[in-house]
């Protein structure tokens, strides 16, 4: 994977950037001595890594504010940051650029029943969110796997989703307004707490801009009454393409379960062993939770478990208590992190339609031994967001590369029965270099233009998303 | 013009130099625009793929919505977000097509449950300013590879480009509905009382207030469900007046603006916090008011060429002037910084100043 | 993740063991949401992962450690709860250890520095040394606005008001059980605990014996070595284990033992560990039985299995040490024991963090210590609870210094639930 090649006048200016952040910053919010800036040089995605000129940790708009102007007039990139548990390598620094992270402005400013949303700093982790409003007997809908940790900064710049999109819906769909400071460093207030824009629907388009288009510093999200209950079951099947159909037919059947995960053995054993849920030991494995009163769950179950028994399930288990869901959800949430214990991975994130499951995972499964390396599968198949987890060995020379090849292989077999390179976690470095897969020139000319607009100097994240050759000639402007 | 094609249409922008206006079906669009060459999307029409076992629809812009709604009802389905028929509010007659609901982001009642048309949009195809065919989202329900130009897309009224095609993710009809109403609430009350509905956790599909008429609460879903729901909602409703059952068809009322149907006078569509609205309505001074998405929109119908927005002052939300002319703009001014923004865009994606002049802000 | 040690370091068992532990960790970055020190001051270096990182560059290079790496490094609690909170099994604890035992081996500590950890190393340890310095500082306390440095000043505020006087339950010797003997357990006494309060070992003692145990009270064991374990100075640390180990195997040589109970969970955790940190070398098999034997005392009542109780009408918000809770991973049993004795049980919000007590942390790191302490205070008095109770003496120290509520150990609930006195704290008010 290349980066572009640092900017020597940037570098060359190295003192008086970091004086001009001392200037405009508290002490403890400036980082730049290279033991330090090294906990900063990747996020989730430890494949590639780079030390950052400097890091600034503010903890008010008006700060953001200051250092955007600094960096603006200095010529500086910036790269933002939330938590830092991209998958996708979102806010990878390079060495001329400040990483901006946001993870201390975690304030709740506002919370609204009655109009049910709430308003918070953008560095507040996503379940924090639900944790503010829980008491009142609401939450926030999406639900990323990392959502412990992630912040909703990063959810609004990747878009993201979660094991309840089906429902309820990604982050653009939760999403009503954003407080965004621009490069320029002009603070502008997108939607609020109200329905719809006004105008362009740019509030749309700044969710999943990967921290291209602004830094959002603060959010107003939709939140949801809880519902009265949710029971999940789980359904274990002798093979990945049993579980797919299932998962085919209970679409069809008109239901719309709030939840259709799917596991497959490596997968469960994993995670059994650090969560253990008693899932059942099984070739591929479906969670899917319904939610309503009890009555309203049994009536759901029924009808879910008529379609399951037509496809000869080996396993149909009904979560029995609070205690076992909440067991059942931990260990699908913990699944990539638990994948640790089997050895390195790359987490793909392709997006394919429905009917197309079982096909995908067989190809998977034969480009798996082509290759040599071990695939686990774990995702989210009520809506088609596929999470192959690539397992290699990252100290055995070129087992990256081969790990990244087949992944490349993967998404390419995703884009070709009609789905896309990433359902969520959006396409950071990870995956730029494959956009050219998924679009056409001319698609990607237009995507560009939406960042002109923004960041007429390409200084904001610039060398993710898209390919370099395609953004050569911006950057280099 | 009435192109018969995608490259027709491209080619046919390409070579523009004049500006034109664009138009579906010609039953909903807003503000006055022009002059130009009325330019028709009709021609692109038809269903390019429909899975009802992946919830999915792909079609072209010029479908009329009808013969789109007839499909997926033969299949137990429909479009999420219940588009409004403006027909009867605005005085037209025509053929509504699935590009004008996508190009006014048309959504009805629903919309304060399962999202707006642009929330169940995951595809689009558009043929920018300069005759360029552009593709941005897919056919699949979860999608982030690149910028979200569908959202964009949504709600720009014909002024980014011409849709050709959208893809739509779709829910299963649902077995059966149920509503509630409530009468006699003032309309700060009402506001209340649907505020309650929405904040229970016994999933409101609709939630209205028709000024004279009753406060209305709608759920949908598996016979027992909404039997179950609706025993509960009325426990959550009586604190506010007598509940009753009401006629499912007072949703079509709410999600056209029936009650405004043949009255004279401007219409007004204001997007507010829900909390917020009475005092606005209060504010404006409005002949007729009807509250839908639990207050968070709210139609007025006033005399012809009053200038609400100087009425209302500033409030966190937007008036739009969907019917009538006057000096003030129909669509809602935006701060400099953000027009700016859409200004910027426009010039991007139509550098040649060609679609829907004078629409949506300076051009 | 990857890593980049020779082939050379990996022959090292240290490096090695380090190796795998790093090796484990997938960067997921989910720790950092339970960490109290990321959560005060927001900074990925102050994260179990941003000091996974420091740590891996540190010994990757093998270089001297530096102040920076050190600041962050000494700010971790050892709390522990990234151990629960990861999913990738990343065995945080013995890879800090590792830092602490290359900092204090490569680092030169400014004077004052070493100075204050001398001395605490040197005091705190024994009981009698402690002891005398509580008395002469209570003497000093008045004095304690004069001295500038906040790490001396944290030590006097520390001080009880009440210091007690040296209980003979703690000296080598058997309790016999009353009635028929289930059990013969050797109690740990402590160090530090029997100079502070020694009204838990009593309770401890009463209630085993109750509950039909035999309590051994060990000739020749002191300090578990966890407050200088954690001052990463292994071989002091490895010195007090070692005794302990020594004392505690002649007792199983002797009359056999079913358990050795610890009733500070600091302690409790590091006892449990002695089998890891002596895995090499003469002592292994001996370590790993007193490992094996090491118990909590919840841990133990459960097995023994207390009488159900009569409702008290009494609150108890149980706060949850983290030795306990992500040390230990013990963390129903002391609750379950509570409830079943006839306690109301009450747990604060976040009952995952640390409330800064942490062995020494308070006294080296006080302004973290005390932003930990404010919000463990706030969450629990938000409970209004009547008494709080906790398993470890550091963490009641810590929370009995920021609230009015009384604060006991939850043995002596427990003590007093079953036919044992009333706890003094409550008796006070």
């Amino acid at each position: 994977m290349d980066m572009p090649v640092p900017d020597p006048v940037i570098l060359a200016k190295r003192a008086r950037i970091v004086a001009r952040l001392a200037g405009v910053l508290p002490a403890d919010a400036l980082i730049t001595d290279p033991t330090e800036t090294r906990a900063y040089e990747c996020d989730a995605l430890t494949a590639y890594r780079c030390l950052p000129m400097a890091v600034v940790l503010p903890r008010t708009t008006e700060e953001v504010a200051a250092v955007m102007r600094a960096c603006h007039e200095e010529g500086v990139k910036v790269i933002p940051r939330g938590a830092g548990t991209s998958l996708a390598g979102g806010s990878l620094p390079t060495p001329d650029a400040v990483v901006l992270g946001v993870a201390r402005m975690n304030a709740v400013i506002e919370t609204d029943y009655p109009n049910r949303f709430i308003r918070v700093q953008a560095g507040r982790t996503n379940l924090s969110v639900t944790g503010a409003v829980e008491a009142a007997g609401f939450f926030y809908a999406p639900d990323p796997s990392s959502q412990l940790a992630c912040a909703i900064a990063g959810n609004i710049g990747m878009n993201s989703g979660g094991a309840h999109c089906l429902k309820y819906g990604v982050t653009t769909n939760n999403l009503l307004g954003v407080t965004m400071v621009t490069m320029a460093g002009e603070v502008v207030q997108v939607g609020g707490p109200y329905m719809d824009a006004g105008g362009l629907d740019l509030l749309g388009v700044i969710c999943g801009s990967e921290g291209q288009l602004g830094v959002v510093t603060e959010a107003w999200l939709r939140i949801l009454p809880k519902p009265e209950g949710a029971r999940p079951v789980l359904m274990g099947f002798g093979s990945n393409e049993v579980a797919g159909a299932c998962v085919s037919d209970i679409i069809k059947g008109g239901l719309l379960p709030v939840a259709i995960e799917f596991m497959d053995r490596p997968c469960i054993e994993a995670t059994e062993a650090f969560a253990k849920a008693g899932y059942p030991d099984c070739e591929a494995l479906l969670i899917v939770e319904v939610e309503g009163s009890p009555a309203e769950i049994d009536e759901q179950l029924a009808r879910i478990k008529a379609i399951a028994a037509r496809h000869n399930p080996v396993a149909y288990r009904e979560a029995a208590s609070e205690d076992e869901a909440k067991r059942i959800w931990l260990g699908r949430k913990s699944a990539f992190g638990a994948m640790g214990q089997m050895g390195d991975y790359i987490c793909l994130d392709g997006t394919i339609p429905v009917s197309e499951l079982s096909f995908v995972l067989r190809r998977i499964a034969e480009l798996s031994d082509g290759y040599g390396l071990r695939v686990a599968n774990v995702f989210h198949a009520g809506d088609g967001n596929m999470h192959p987890l690539i397992i290699f060995n990252a100290n055995k020379p070129g087992d990256l590369d081969l790990a990244e090849a087949l992944g490349a292989d993967i998404l390419k077999l995703c884009v070709e029965v009609g789905g896309c390179l990433t359902g969520e976690h959006g396409v950071g470095v990870e995956k730029r270099d494959l956009m050219d897969v998924q679009f056409t020139r001319e698609d990607m000319e237009a995507q560009l233009r939406v960042k002109d607009v923004f960041d007429p100097g390409w200084l904001l994240n610039p060398a993710k998303v898209f390919p370099l050759y395609v953004t050569a000639s911006r950057r280099a402007a | 013009m009435r192109p018969g094609s995608e490259a027709e249409l491209a080619e046919l922008v390409r070579v523009a130099n004049a500006p034109f206006v664009l138009r579906g079906g010609g039953t909903r669009g807003i503000g006055a625009v022009g002059p130009g060459e009325v330019l028709e999307t009709g021609g692109l029409s038809g269903i390019t793929l429909y899975e009802p076992g992946a919830l999915t629809l792909v079609v072209k812009a010029g479908t009329p919505l009808a013969q789109v709604e007839a499909a997926l009802a033969a299949e137990g389905q429909r479009l999420p977000f219940e588009p409004p028929d403006m027909r009867g509010l605005m005085g037209r007659s025509g053929e509504s097509t699935i590009g004008g609901v996508v190009a006014a982001n048309a959504s009805g009642p629903r919309r304060v449950q399962a999202g707006a048309c642009r929330d169940s949009m995951i595809g689009v195809r558009f043929v920018d300013g300069t005759g360029t065919v552009i593709r941005n989202g897919g056919r699949v329900m979860k999608n982030v590879t690149g910028y979200d130009l569908v959202k964009l897309m949504a709600g720009s009224h014909g002024t980014l480009g011409v849709i050709t095609e959208v893809a739509f993710k779709l829910l299963p009809a649902p077995e059966m509905g149920a509503t509630l109403r409530v009468d006699g609430l003032e309309d700060a009350r009402a506001v209340e009382a649907m505020a309650a509905a929405l904040g229970s956790p016994f999933d409101v599909t609709g939630a209205a207030h028709m000024p004279g008429l009753g406060s209305f609460v709608r759920v949908e879903g598996f016979e027992t469900s909404v039997r179950y729901r609706v025993g509960e909602l009325t426990k959550v409703l009586s604190r506010f007046g007598a509940v009753d059952e009401a006629d499912g068809a007072v949703w079509q009322a709410v999600r056209d603006v029936v009650p405004f149907h043949g009255r004279d006078g401007d219409v007004w569509r204001l997007a507010v916090t829900p909390s917020e609205a009475a005092r606005l309505v209060a504010r404006a001074g409005a002949e007729a008011a009807l509250y839908d998405w639990g207050g968070g929109l709210v139609w007025l119908l006033v005399a012809p060429g009053v200038d609400l927005r100087a009425r209302l002052g500033v409030f966190a939300g937007h008036a739009t002037r969907v019917r009538g002319a006057g000096g003030t703009p129909a669509f809602p001014p935006e701060p400099a910084a953000l027009a700016a923004l859409s200004a910027g865009l426009r010039a991007k994606f139509d550098p040649k100043g060609l679609f829907n002049p004078g629409l949506m802000g300076a051009v | 993740m990857q890593t980049n040690f020779t082939a050379d370091q990996l022959a090292i068992p240290a490096l090695a063991r380090s190796n795998e532990i790093l090796r484990s960790c997938v960067h997921c970055g989910f720790c950092t949401a339970t960490c109290p020190t990321y959560q005060v001051l927001g900074d990925e270096l102050d994260s179990p992962r941003g000091r996974i990182y420091l740590i891996k560059e540190m010994l990757e290079t093998g270089r001297a450690a530096d102040a920076r790496t050190v600041k962050h490094i000494d700010r971790c609690l050892s709390c522990l709860s990234c151990m629960t909170t990861c999913p990738s099994g990343v065995h945080y604890m013995h890879l800090v250890d590792h830092a602490r035992a290359h900092i204090e081996a490569t680092y030169k500590r400014p004077f004052t520095d070493r100075a204050m950890r001398f001395v605490l190393a040197k005091v705190l340890p024994y009981p009698m040394r402690f002891r005398v310095a509580l008395l002469l500082a209570k003497i000093g306390r008045p004095f304690a606005r004069l001295i500038p440095d906040a790490r001396v000043q944290a030590m006097l505020d520390m001080v009880p008001k009440r210091v007690p006087p040296v209980s003979r339950n703690d000296d080598p010797q058997s309790f016999a059980p009353l009635g028929a003997r289930k059990m013969r357990v050797a109690l740990m006494t402590g160090c530090a605990q029997k100079a502070l309060n020694t009204d838990i070992n009593d309770a401890t003692i009463r209630l085993l014996q109750r509950m039909g145990c035999e309590v051994v009270v060990p000739r020749g064991m002191g300090c578990c070595g966890a407050l200088t374990h954690h001052m990463g100075r292994e071989d002091e640390a490895h010195g007090f284990a070692a005794a302990n180990i020594r004392a505690f195997m002649a007792e199983v040589e002797s009359d056999g033992l079913d358990a050795i109970v610890i009733n500070t969970s600091g302690c409790g955790t590091t006892v449990k560990d002695y089998g890891h940190m002596f895995r090499s070398g003469a002592e292994a098999e001996a370590a790993r039985q007193v490992s094996a034997l090491a118990c909590d005392i919840s841990e133990l009542l459960v097995r023994i299995g207390l009488p159900q109780g009569e409702a008290k009408g009494l609150r108890v918000a149980y706060h949850a040490a983290c030795s306990l809770q992500h040390g230990q991973q013990i963390k129903s049993a002391p609750k379950d024991l509570l409830k079943r004795v006839g306690f109301e049980v009450v747990e604060p919000a976040d009952a995952h963090l640390c409330c800064g007590s942490a062995g020494t942390y308070n006294l080296l790191q006080p302004e973290i210590s005390k932003e930990l302490k404010a919000r463990k205070v706030r969450t629990l008095e938000a409970k209004a609870p009547d008494v709080i109770s906790a398993g470890n003496i550091g963490c009641m120290m810590q929370i009995g210094s920021g609230t009015g509520v009384p604060v006991v150990h939850t043995v002596e609930l427990l003590d007093w639930a079953t036919g044992g006195p009333k706890p003094r704290a409550l008796t006070e008010v």
